[in-house]
């Protein structure tokens, strides 16, 4: 009984904590898509893969959101069309690479500045690492669930073949009202999408903030639900799993960092809060686990994987998982070695 | 000005329907923030949050209420004027079947309006591993000085001294009047309870126990675990489980009711 009220309480509590930044993350969102001409945008991002993966990289500090709200940005990003270097590399830098965790970060660990400074720099490294990798699959279709793709249209020719004949619209699926000649608009297309295709002229603000407000409504809907599941199962594992069994895994500097990144996994505690936990630990585990789970925790947790289940299939989760987890792993384990 | 064609085929123009899924989805935002409106006002989210990150909450909480409302009048300007389509939020994105998420988000918040949540007890405390009395705490004190007056001291405040000047010698025979809960650590004798507290760096989740020995005096019944007591004494030295450390003697014991927060910080 006290584990089942324990339980709850510590449900409540990850829900209580990670609902504002959930929303904050909604808000940016519905912000990006009404408010941010995302050709203006895109233009803005280099063409080279590399320069593009870190631009995407530090676009958190443009939309400072946790790893609770970095999915909505970055699945908006990628329904505008962003090449998958900048989507990969927000998605994964994002959560940790943006002022407020920075500030957070920052307060926590003032006696020690290299991890705070060890933090962003091997969050970059392995978020650009990754984009890389996932640029070299052309069409990131295949990795998307299904209804994301249907909303992101054809593939759009990305920097590569502008010239190429455009294919009539009409031969794709979906609901089409025909337009003046040559134009067709999609009817099942998101309202933001409908609406940047039918108005010319910017449309009135009253109009766009009417489907800022739809926009939020629908993510909270969708992701706040999430959520909930993805908290329920955080608060069933610390509970039935003792923190003893974790951290008794050892203090040696392979095994530290395996333990402190399986707790990342596990606390799926959210990125603007969770250097105050590390904290906890760094009287008594080496500073590589220490980033280890700083660096590794906002990428991928248990919580956030019922999120990005709402991005990618399951197969590229486990790609990010696999590849997050070995970079991390292995800069970690050099600093470890190193500094002793 | 151009106006969004409706993809949805089936509401016909000048046919007033209520748009069900809008008043769902207010129904919905109106409960978490209620729901959150509710742990601010009890007290409760002081058992689910470190007071630092409550204005976080807070704002979560205004702007669910302010999302519902403004979806309600929407949905209410609407239904008055007709030809104005209702507020819709329907993109087929969705993980989970957008009946569903409405069920889950509605049920939970129903459930956190009724439910209470229960501060971490003792059980939990040795779950989480109070055995290791002078256990790493969060925040290093900013000063360090032996002088002041020790009985303003609360049990994390001695813990964290501790850490940083870990021989009991050095306090002994000063004043000690700390409030916890009691726990029973299995090995030690009768005589000796824990008087603990749990600290909090952000939320429930990352709750770490802290305590100190408490030794009764001769003839005092040991108190259940659970119980909340008010502890003054004077520190000394004892060896307990083959290892030397400070622990609260000649104590008075005073039973007090589970205080509003009752985590340290």
């Amino acid at each position: 009984m006290t584990q089942l009220n324990n339980g709850i309480t510590l449900f409540f509590s990850l829900l209580v904590e990670a609902m504002p930044f959930l929303l904050l993350g909604v808000i940016f969102s519905s912000v990006l898509l009404l408010f941010v001409d995302e050709q203006k945008l895109l233009a803005i991002i280099p063409k080279n893969v590399v320069l593009a993966a870190l631009a995407g990289s530090l676009i958190g500090f443009l939309f400072p959101v946790c790893e609770c709200g970095n999915i909505p940005v970055a699945r908006r990003l990628l329904t505008k069309g962003a090449p998958t270097a900048v989507a990969i590399g927000f998605l994964l830098a994002a959560p940790t690479v943006n002022p407020v965790v920075f500030w957070a970060t920052w307060i926590a660990f003032r006696d020690q500045p290299e991890i705070v400074f060890l933090r962003v720099g091997f969050t970059l490294i392995v978020a650009i690492t990754i984009a890389l990798i996932f640029s070299a699959q052309a069409d990131l279709r295949p990795f998307l669930q299904d209804n994301l793709t249907r909303m992101m249209g054809e593939p759009e020719p990305v920097a590569a073949t502008p010239s190429e004949p455009e294919i009539s619209p009409l031969l794709k699926s979906g609901t089409f009202l025909m337009q003046s000649p040559g134009q067709v608009l999609q009817l099942d297309a998101p309202p933001a999408q409908v609406l940047a295709q039918v108005a010319v002229a910017p449309p009135p603000l009253i109009h766009r903030l009417r489907l800022m407000v739809d926009n939020m409504v629908l993510e909270l809907r969708e992701l706040g639900a999430v959520l909930v599941i993805g908290s329920a199962i955080a608060a069933f594992v610390q509970v039935a799993v003792p923190r003893e069994v974790i951290l008794g895994l050892g203090e040696g500097p392979v095994s530290s960092i395996v333990a402190m990144m399986a707790l990342a996994w596990v606390v799926s505690i959210c990125s603007t809060v969770d250097s105050f936990f590390a904290l906890s630990f760094a009287s008594t585990f080496t500073s590589g686990a220490l980033l280890a789970f700083l660096v590794f925790g906002p990428m991928i947790d248990l919580k956030n994987i019922s999120l990005l289940l709402t991005v990618f299939k399951g197969r590229a989760i486990i790609y990010l998982f696999v590849l997050a987890a070995q970079l991390t792993f292995l800069l970690t384990l050099v600093m470890n070695l190193y500094t002793g | 000005m151009t106006s969004i064609p409706q993809a949805n085929g089936s509401r016909a123009p000048g046919r007033r329907q209520i748009p069900w899924q809008a008043l769902v989805d207010a129904t919905m935002l109106l409960l978490w923030g209620l729901m959150l409106l509710r742990f601010t006002v009890t007290g409760k989210l002081y058992l689910l949050l470190h007071p630092d990150y409550m204005w976080l909450a807070y704002l979560a909480m205004v702007l669910l209420l302010a999302l519902g409302i403004a979806r309600l009048l929407q949905v209410w300007s609407s239904y008055r004027q007709r030809g104005v389509p209702a507020p819709r939020s329907q993109e087929h994105l969705a993980l989970l079947p957008r009946q569903l998420s409405s069920v889950l988000l509605i049920a939970i918040a129903v459930f956190g309006l009724i439910y209470t949540p229960r501060p971490f007890a003792s059980e939990t405390a040795f779950q989480r591993g109070i055995t290791d009395v002078l256990g790493q705490t969060r925040s290093r004190p900013q000063r360090f000085s032996l002088g002041g007056d020790s009985e303003t001291r609360t049990i994390v405040d001695w813990v964290r001294t501790l850490n940083v000047y870990p021989e009991p010698d050095a306090y002994a025979g000063q004043g000690a009047a700390v409030s916890g809960f009691v726990t029973h650590i299995p090995d030690w004798p009768d005589n000796f309870i824990m008087i603990s507290r749990f600290v909090l760096t952000c939320c429930a989740a990352d709750a770490y126990p802290v305590g100190l020995p408490v030794e009764l005096p001769a003839g005092t019944p040991r108190p259940v675990p659970d119980t909340w007591l008010d502890i003054k004494g004077t520190m000394q030295t004892i060896t307990l489980d083959g290892k030397r450390q400070l622990a609260i003697g000649s104590a008075t014991l005073t039973e007090i009711p589970e205080p509003r927060t009752p985590y340290e910080y």
